[in-house]
């Protein structure tokens, strides 16, 4: 396996793509690249949320619970416990990481009994935690979500804070994607998808499938951690109301479902229709923005199961048939 | 028999609620033999098998794998050891490739992965399952099903294949390819226990055969010995009289 | 006395949660689709109310009839069209997101109609209460209460008594033996899912009294069934009554006690505990072990 995944013409393509993308900036208006700030961060979010979705089959409903959490052990770290000459540079560094460990910490101590529940019962459990989450950061007053926390600005001089935190998430994506990558190419995840196909097969095989979908569990909450504290920064200030949002559980899922569920282009793909088609196609019906969600998720459930990328296959398995045929 | 046991069981039994599923059943699976188990509907077969792979603990008794015992292991364990099981419903993924679910068989076998794609390639060949690699799964026929479902369990190098009904639903030229595949994958050097209903095919293919019939052993032999034995007869009376008699002329005929 | 109050005060609410729950309960009990779209008959039931009420001076309790007149055809409907096209095609899971798809459609179209703000029916009587003792309990809520029960009698009676209630649960327990013997179970799919928006739509009137209501409350209300059914059991009256009770007195207590914004903190953490000690909810499912 070890030979098959790194592959050099994809590896030198992704580079240029990056490097293409970290150079856009200075053709971009101030409002595009909020856009594709938010471009990457839903991304980034839905491929994250994809490892345990995707790969395990096991639908969280509540991952915003890991947005927030991220968001305010960062806040947390980077307000109370560190000198304000630290504050900016590498003190959100620090900030960041605490926001991935905390999220990943709580994942870890969570995930032996939610793990045990399947199907619509775990994906509802998870939109308990997320919402328990929430309203225990609204509520208890040392952590502040209500009143909301104000983060020093992380943004260097010479940059604009809009371009750096441009990117600081294009780089969240880009190795949330790497990680997915090696996540799908690996033993561990085939293991995850024999666990999304039928656990109880996946164990008689000789699948950990505990540890592995622990692992799975925690290294999404890990990512999405990470996420969650970027978006902080990036916010500036932020109270409950703005990190622990069920939106970010819903687009997480909504955005792989129309790319295509399990793969790693899908939920980058979704992400980006659906963030350019509501923030720019429809940037000026904000209040229509729900009931284009809700009707692109109908119509993919009907029309497309499996996402765009289903489409993209079903079509060219057709073409090759019918060459097949035509050969014959 | 001269080879030493690779699996022995002593005394193994399960209760469900009172009720004996398998009562205290021995047997010794010679190593590097293709042995055979049978008996009615319902005899408990399934259930010994689910107590070997660690599904079900056994509620008494004792079963030792190359000398170490099995009991308390998990599943997972179990299979790590080098027990492989191939199911009577057919169970593989269907959404992936044959390929893949070969693949997976291998990347969780024995002594964890090495060599994986070359496994795979030997298990598909030794399946006769290389020229539908690509395809997937939910697109075979039953035959190739069944295929896939030993396949993949002798893709994780298993010393011991339990397989359980491997012949079921295929029609007799199936059958044969089937237990071709099984004389395959036990001169690649693993030792074959399975569950049949196909008397004829049992027969032909093992050296030694259990019988079991509500819950317990009522016999154990050389599957002429087996044709020969009153109580099998008896089991079997009804339906099954008349293959018995048509396994023993041809046992003769051998 | 405090106690009591709030073990009074949790009953109440108790009541009117087990009506707005026992459709989600029988929806997912026949035909074991999780409606994410329940929360949306709930608030679509209290708008209607409010219509009646705001322009026609029509008593809420006078409007359930109607009420539930049209969101029986609208269920109907909606089974038999996008629900019925996304179980057959794909699954179970694809019908979830499709109800889920709907629901944000129609909570946006609320929005549009109603405004996001939020609402309530206040009828001539709302300000009247009686005292029993040192208890004390508002009229509305009693008569919220009132109508709860007797609408879950009438569910219960007619499941248990009619032939359409003996086709439901033929249906709910052999899909494949009651078509054999001549039930159109897509009629039957549909007609279950007419009756659980009816009855959801019904407690929307009762709701609208009690409670101010806005399209975004559609979200609370479809969590409040699943776990009533969870805790009470999937798929009767009875196990969404229990259910409800449950959750209406652990709501109370924890807002009395804990704090008002702990509520559905508590909720979910009793939810989660009952996932994890008995999965099959706490008084198991009407229809045996079909699902």
């Amino acid at each position: 396996m070890s030979t098959r995944w790194f592959a050099p013409a994809p590896t030198l393509l992704g580079l240029c793509a990056l490097a293409l993308l970290a150079a856009l900036p200075l053709a971009l208006t101030p409002f595009e690249i909020r856009v594709a700030q938010q471009l990457f961060l839903a991304a980034a979010m839905s491929l994250a949320w994809n490892l345990l979705g995707g790969f395990a089959g096991y639908w969280s409903f509540g991952h915003a619970a890991f947005v927030g959490i991220g968001a305010f052990a960062a806040g947390l770290v980077g307000t109370r416990l560190m000198p304000p000459e630290l504050a900016a540079g590498w003190g959100m560094g620090i900030a960041v990481g605490a926001g991935g460990l905390a999220s990943a910490g709580i994942a870890a101590l969570i995930a032996f009994p939610l793990l045990r529940l399947r199907g619509i019962y775990f994906a509802i459990a998870m939109l308990g935690v997320s919402q328990v989450a929430g309203e225990l950061s609204a509520n208890v007053e040392w952590i502040g979500g209500g009143l909301g926390i104000n983060l020093p600005d992380a943004a260097p001089d010479w940059l604009a804070p809009e371009t750096y935190f441009y990117q600081l998430l294009l780089g969240c994506l880009a190795v949330t994607f790497v990680v997915a990558v090696s996540v799908k190419q690996s033993r561990f995840g085939y293991g995850l998808i024999a666990i999304r196909e039928d656990e109880d097969t996946a164990r008689m095989l000789g699948v950990p499938t505990e540890r592995f979908k622990i692992v799975a569990y925690v290294l999404s909450a890990l990512l999405v951690g990470v996420q969650g504290a970027l978006l902080a920064y990036s916010l500036g200030y932020f109270t409950t109301q703005s990190v622990f949002r069920l939106e970010f559980s819903l687009n997480m899922i909504v955005h792989a479902l129309i790319g295509g569920i399990g793969t790693l282009a899908g939920p980058i793909i979704g992400a980006s229709i659906m963030v350019v088609l509501t923030q720019v196609v429809l940037g000026n019906l904000l209040e229509l923005h729900l009931f284009i969600t809700g009707a692109v998720v109908v119509v993919m459930v009907l029309a497309a199961p499996g996402g765009i990328l289903g489409l993209w296959h079903d079509y060219k398995h057709h073409r090759a048939a019918r060459r097949a045929g035509a050969a014959a | 028999m001269s080879a030493e046991p690779i699996l022995e069981g002593v005394g193994v039994g399960k209760e469900f609620r009172g009720l004996r599923a398998v009562d205290a059943v021995s047997f010794s699976i010679p190593r590097g033999s293709i042995c055979g188990l049978i008996g009615p509907n319902g005899a408990g077969k399934s259930t010994l098998f689910n107590l070997i792979t660690g599904y079900y603990q056994p509620t008494y008794g004792s079963i030792h794998f190359m000398g170490e015992r099995l009991e308390g292991l998990s599943t997972v364990e179990i299979a790590r050891r080098g027990i492989g099981r191939a199911f009577q419903i057919a169970k593989p993924f269907a959404s992936l490739s044959v390929r893949e679910n070969v693949r997976i068989g291998a990347l969780f076998g024995r002594d964890g992965p090495r060599d994986v794609e070359r496994t795979v390639e030997e298990a598909l060949s030794l399946m006769g399952l290389g020229m539908l690699a690509e395809r997937a799964a939910g697109e075979l026929t039953v035959g190739n099903l069944r295929k896939l479902e030993v396949a993949r369990a002798v893709a994780a190098r298993p010393l011991l294949l339990l397989a359980d009904e491997p012949c079921a639903g295929l029609n007799p030229a199936e059958t044969e390819e089937m237990l071709a595949c099984l004389r395959r994958v036990r001169t690649a050097g693993t030792t074959v226990w399975l569950v049949e209903h196909d008397m004829r095919a049992v027969m032909s293919i093992s050296e030694r055969v259990f019988v079991i019939d509500a819950g317990e052993k009522i016999a154990e032999g050389t599957p002429a010995e087996i044709a020969a034995d009153p109580r099998v007869i008896a089991a079997y009376l009804g339906a099954d009289y008349v293959l018995t008699e048509h396994t023993r002329s041809q046992l003769a005929e051998q | 006395m405090l106690l009591l109050q709030t073990l009074v005060d949790g009953l109440i609410l108790g009541g009117v949660f087990s009506l707005a729950a026992v459709g989600f309960s029988l929806i997912f009990g026949v035909m074991g689709i999780v409606n994410l779209t329940h929360g949306i008959f709930v608030v679509a039931g209290a708008y209607i109310a409010f219509v009646m009420w705001h322009h026609g001076g029509i008593d809420p309790l006078l409007a359930i009839p109607p009420i539930m007149a049209v969101l029986f055809a609208f269920g109907y409907g909606y089974q038999r069209t996008v629900i019925q096209w996304a179980t057959e095609r794909a699954s179970i899971v694809a019908s979830l997101l499709v109800t889920f798809g709907v629901a944000l459609m129609l909570r946006n179209v609320l929005q549009m109609v109603f405004s996001p703000d939020f609402r309530s029916i206040a009828p001539a009587y709302s300000f009247a209460g009686v005292s029993l003792g040192p208890i004390r309990m508002d009229f509305v809520r009693l008569i919220g209460l009132l109508t709860s029960l007797v609408l879950l009698l009438v569910l219960g009676l007619v499941l248990s008594r009619s032939a359409f209630g003996r086709a439901i649960r033929a249906t709910a327990q052999q899909p494949l033996a009651a078509s054999l013997s001549g039930i159109d179970v897509r009629h039957v799919y549909g007609l279950t899912f007419g009756l659980g928006a009816a009855f959801a739509g019904a407690s929307g009137a009762v709701i609208g009294m009690m409670l101010p209501f806005s399209p975004a409350a559609e979200g609370p209300w479809t969590l409040n069934a699943f776990v009533v059914v969870t805790l009470g059991g999937v798929g009767s009256p009875q196990g969404a009554l229990m259910g409800g009770l449950l959750l209406g007195v652990i709501s109370t207590l924890t807002a009395q006690y804990v704090g008002p914004a702990f509520t559905n903190a508590m909720m979910f953490l009793v939810l989660v505990l009952v996932l994890l000690l008995r999965p099959q909810g706490l008084f198991g499912s009407a229809f045996g072990e079909s699902r």
